[in-house]
């Protein structure tokens, strides 16, 4: 299945950029080549052979949403430019696009090629004008793409950040493991792993209930339980490991490690902590209020997630999967 | 009553990894275990283990990136919604629901940008923050934890995650409707 949804969100993805930006030139979206008339402010003049200009354009936010033809738009905007004359006698103009300028402006010039400002050439506008307000009509750069330079981007960037997140995972799992190790070599491990007996041969039958990968699945769910993330990722990751040597075909996963996995991505906590933390931060007068729903929305995760992975690995197409042919027994 | 829980979790998750490790490190002394050359002994797997997660963690960011960078999730949001609608879903939390398995740090930025805008405290807020405090990033978990050991093969464990999520989504709309519901 994971073949199939990965294949998907690309294939999507990529039809979706395309078809969304083929209608974009087609309807115009960005207005590309059609001159916008708005006042200006002169707030500073440089005055020199080629002289230049520095002030604000003026465009009221329901000018601006029927020039685009959006509704995003809710204040006046009060955008800051630059003009400059050159040799040519042409006029341009520079539009340093910030937290400030409009939102549709921001993803124009995030689409312009990841640049912070976006550029205009100016039709009309009078250098001689004495007084510090006037009309000027520019055409703003073209863009177009928008959405398959965004998908370009994306996928080189997020093949980063994996590399990222793996890599800052050495500290934490280098840390967990000399404490299990420990843990192991004394004993304690397999004391814990006694304890918990009833539970884990119920959920994990095919695994011996002393064998190690039990204690460091205890040890991930206590982790989890605690919303102690930094302890739980290299706790689970050692319970793998442990899977992994049971584990008679190498590269499939066995029945133990979809319950061990599906028990992880339900996410049971006892407070979910991070979203708390925002709640606080947004001002709620009771960010705890979220505990007892969380606890029960996961509580039906993982149970619904518990008998639908006893269940699917009963479907002949998963049985099969786990099916040793010669030739490819674990080897490792 | 939730006030006791929530101090007793806190001061029990502030002492856990404390507690742990004094505990692990200590009986393994009192045992005349070598603790730091056993330790270390564990510890040298710890960067094997995050580059072998390298090539899996990859492959499913750069296909989640393409996706969202898209757009399409609008398009699963309209095809979707009459849906939810039916159970008595808001529309502003379907992305929320969809993103959540998808994409830690996008769903959270999605769950803020909720509360930022219907309030932390309205039937919205409560509920986004459910959603996502009763749920985990699958795809991420499912390629970390299988990425680890060179498991390819998935078998049913997407679906069986997938499902888990969804129950979990219709289990937050069903808890809050009831006892915060409009």
């Amino acid at each position: 299945m994971l073949n199939y949804v990965w294949i998907a969100l690309i294939l999507i993805g990529v039809f979706t950029a395309a078809g969304r930006d083929a209608n974009d030139e087609i309807v115009n979206t960005y207005r590309n080549n059609i001159p916008l008339t708005s006042t200006l402010e002169i707030t500073k003049k440089n005055t020199s052979l080629h002289p230049s200009f520095e002030g604000f354009l003026h465009i009221p936010a329901a000018t601006f949403n029927q020039f685009y033809n959006i509704a995003s738009t809710q204040s006046d905007v009060r955008q800051p430019v630059v003009i400059s004359t050159l040799a040519s006698g042409k006029i341009k103009m520079e539009l340093p696009i910030g937290d400030q300028s409009p939102i549709f402006w921001q993803e124009m010039a995030r689409a312009a090629g990841g640049k912070e400002k976006l550029e205009a050439d100016v039709s009309s506008f009078s250098i001689d004008e004495k007084a510090s307000t006037q009309q000027i009509i520019f055409t703003l750069e073209k863009v177009s793409f928008v959405k398959i330079k965004a998908v370009t981007k994306a996928a080189i960037e997020y093949a980063d950040v994996a590399v990222t997140i793996s890599l800052g995972l050495i500290g934490v799992m280098a840390l967990w493991l000399g404490i299990m190790k420990v843990g192991e070599t004394a004993g304690l491990l397999q004391l814990l792993t006694k304890l918990m007996t009833p539970i884990t041969k119920r959920l994990f039958p095919d695994v011996p209930p002393d064998h190690p990968a039990v204690g460091a699945m205890i040890m991930n769910m206590a982790a989890n339980m605690l919303g102690l993330n930094n302890a739980a990722t290299p706790l689970g990751l050692k319970a793998m490991e442990e899977l992994n040597k049971i584990n008679p075909k190498a590269g499939t996963a066995t029945n133990a490690m979809c319950t061990f996995l599906v028990i992880n991505t339900s996410g049971l906590t006892l407070i979910p902590a991070t979203a708390i933390a925002i709640r606080a931060g947004l001002g709620s007068a009771d960010p705890g209020i979220i505990i007892g729903t969380s606890i029960f929305g996961a509580g039906c995760a993982t149970i619904a997630g518990l008998i639908s992975v006893k269940i699917l690995q009963r479907l002949p197409r998963y049985k099969k999967a786990m099916e040793v042919t010669e030739g490819e027994a674990n080897n490792g | 009553m939730v006030e006791i829980f929530r101090s007793a979790v806190n001061i029990v998750s502030a002492l856990a990894i404390p507690l742990f490790i004094l505990v692990f490190l200590g009986w393994g002394f009192a045992k005349k275990v070598k603790v730091y050359e056993v330790f270390v002994e564990g510890a040298k797997d710890g960067f094997n283990t995050a580059v072998k997660i390298i090539p899996y963690l990859v492959a499913m960011l750069f296909g989640i990136g393409i996706f969202r960078a898209s757009g399409a999730m609008d398009f699963v949001v309209a095809l979707l919604s009459p849906a939810t609608n039916l159970i008595g879903m808001p529309a502003e939390v379907l992305p929320l629901g969809l993103l959540r398995p998808l994409s830690g740090s996008g769903s959270m930025g999605l769950m803020t940008e909720l509360m930022k805008t219907h309030g932390p405290d309205s039937f919205i807020g409560v509920l986004a923050s459910t959603m996502f405090g009763s749920s985990e990033t699958t795809f991420y978990i499912l390629a970390v934890y299988f990425g680890s050991v060179g498991i390819k093969t998935t078998r049913h464990a997407l679906p069986a995650g997938l499902i888990a999520d969804l129950f979990g989504m219709l289990g937050a709309v069903f808890i809050v409707r009831i006892l915060f519901g409009v």
